[in-house]
């Protein structure tokens, strides 16, 4: 296991996983949100090439209301 | 029988799109989600702002959770995505591309915040995201200050439009600088003005409007009034008042007094005053 911080949280999940797979680890489904990892966007083309490692921080953000 | 004569102003083009409306209309701090629906509705706005906040885990899709996003789509109106709480380029520029993702448009309200106090945009940084963005494609909506300069670095680096602000956000103060606005418009006939910001009466709207700015952006005058619907619909009017009288051109000033009354034919009693 590895930890990473997703939305402030620290987080456990297994060794080796890709953003994809991490989404789903941490039961995140659906298409309505969009992340970052270390302050910098991952487009979903992309999940599946780019590995998650020990203390990264992951941010999932959804709409919201603004002004 | 009397002609009937309607006037209406004119369409306008902003971000690619040809609008009517020229009210952009914030989705937050109403009282419900019902009442920011029927204001936005009645505000016949056709722009909407929105953002991205943490998501806690689960089903992100409609009927999964995100009642907010299923709403704003059901409008069929266009959405503009803002880049609230950025406080640097890098996070303005990122919060962007993951908007451009979730709501599918290349529209962004740029906004980089560079004092907490009164939440006055970041001008060095604002205008590296905004430089940095257009090249990838989005159209910039960036929110900045009434200072012209500013303004001529924005339009240097590519930005098609202009969001001054006319007081601090959320403080319903209105226009605080006119003759900086003013400015603006002068400055740049070819551009998109918009002020965003610092709204807080219809009559605030409506100034605007006559100063030649091509729309007005708000939330807070709408959102936290005593009947939000109500007012939503009184800046609908406002809107179209100070456009219609921009487009009607108004009187010049005078220093002095002038009757509209013809003097020709005045009573034979006031010739003895």
């Amino acid at each position: 296991m590895i930890e990473i911080i997703v939305n402030g949280t620290r987080t456990a999940i297994p060794n080796g996983l890709n953003v994809k797979e991490a989404v789903s680890a941490l039961e995140y489904k659906g298409k309505g949100f969009a992340l970052a990892l270390n302050g910098t966007f991952v487009a979903v083309a992309t999940y599946e090439t780019t590995m998650v490692r020990d203390n990264d921080s992951i941010e999932i953000l959804a709409p919201v209301q603004g002004g | 029988m009397s002609k009937h004569i309607e006037t209406k102003s004119d369409t306008w083009e902003i971000g690619g799109k040809t609008l009517s409306s020229r009210l952009l209309i914030g989705s937050a701090l109403y009282p419900s989600p019902a009442n920011m629906e029927d204001a936005i509705k009645i505000s016949g706005a056709q722009i909407v702002t929105v953002a991205l906040r943490r998501q806690a885990a689960g089903n992100t899709d409609a009927k999964g959770g995100n009642d907010f996003w299923d709403i704003i789509k059901s409008f069929g109106i266009e959405v503009l995505p803002n880049t609230a709480g950025s406080h640097s380029a890098k996070e303005a520029i990122n919060t962007a591309r993951m908007a451009r993702e979730v709501f599918g448009t290349n529209w962004i309200k740029l906004e980089v915040i560079g004092d907490q106090y009164n939440l006055q945009p970041d001008p060095f940084e604002t205008v590296k995201a905004a430089e940095v963005l257009i090249k990838e494609g989005f159209e910039v909506f960036p929110y900045t200050t009434d200072d012209l300069v500013v303004a001529k670095r924005l339009a240097d680096v590519g930005c098609k439009i202009l969001m001054p602000w006319g007081s601090m956000i959320g403080s319903g103060k209105g226009l605080m600088n006119p003759d900086n606005l003013i400015a603006i418009r002068k400055q740049f006939p070819d551009l998109q003005l918009v002020v965003d910001a610092g709204i807080g009466k219809p009559s605030h709207a409506t100034q605007a409007m006559e100063l030649g700015y091509d729309g007005v952006l708000l939330n807070s005058a709408i959102a936290l009034a005593q009947d939000p619907v109500k007012m939503a619909d009184a800046f609908r009017v406002a809107v179209e008042a100070g456009r219609l009288g921009y487009e009607a051109g108004v009187m010049q000033e005078r220093e002095f007094a002038s009757p509209s009354t013809p003097t020709v034919g005045t009573p034979f009693w006031h010739q003895f005053n």
